[in-house]
């Protein structure tokens, strides 16, 4: 059965690293309109355990994007300088939506998989209790 | 007050009645009852996590689910197990 336990974790750990995008996502999203705000974004690393890969995977650390934030003009802002411009986020909602939908692709497959794993455990016993 | 090691501590103590002898460690049927345990006793500290907001919702189903195959392994083996002794009763002597 463990080989049956480790899918689940994988699975498990799969999910999970796709949520914690989807939070970055919608703090991205969130913060579209704030004045110097930089998207933030994460990359995913294999978790090792004692040296060896364990198969499972993890968010790994944040980073913020560092491409040049949007010149917005509006000169009654107060943020805004002498030629009526202030720095807006670098968020880009459209990346942002296909970022989510495929954060959403790959927690549905993950599911997928637990749910495929759930079922083989079960139609295995189901062969002794006839 | 700390729920979790209040129940934790029944647990541990009702636990006994169902935990094989300590001098069957090298037994199979013993380690399989031990994993069984531990498994249990995961799920039923992941559950209380997530109930007090320790713990996640995947780990909580994780849990849940491992138990679920857990508890259906071990029954469907009593269940063989009780039916090979009925067999063996029913047989004229």
């Amino acid at each position: 059965m463990t080989d049956f336990n480790d899918a689940m974790s994988v699975a498990t750990s799969g999910m999970k690293a796709q949520a914690s995008r989807l939070r970055h996502v919608s703090e991205n999203i969130a913060n579209a309109d704030t004045p110097g705000y930089r998207r933030k974004v994460i990359s995913f690393e294999e978790v090792v355990n004692l040296g060896r890969p364990t198969g499972a995977v993890t968010a790994g650390p944040l980073r913020l994007d560092q491409s040049e934030l949007k010149r917005v003009y509006d000169p009654a802002h107060p943020l805004a300088d002498d030629t009526g411009y202030f720095d807006g986020s670098n968020v880009n909602l459209l990346i942002e939506i296909a970022d989510a939908r495929e954060a959403q692709r790959s927690y549905e497959a993950n599911l997928k998989m637990f749910d495929q794993v759930r079922q083989m455990s079960s139609a295995l016993l189901d062969l002794l209790r006839r | 007050m700390d729920i979790s090691s209040l129940v934790a501590q029944n647990y541990a103590a009702s636990r006994t009645a169902t935990a094989p002898e300590a001098g069957s460690a090298g037994n199979a049927l013993g380690a399989a009852a031990e994993s069984f345990m531990a498994t249990l006793q995961t799920s039923e500290n992941t559950a209380m996590q997530s109930m007090t907001g320790g713990a996640d919702p995947h780990s909580l189903v994780e849990a849940l689910a491992q138990t679920e195959l857990a508890v259906q392994t071990a029954v469907t083996v009593r269940d063989r197990v009780v039916e090979a002794y009925q067999e063996i009763l029913r047989m004229p002597v």
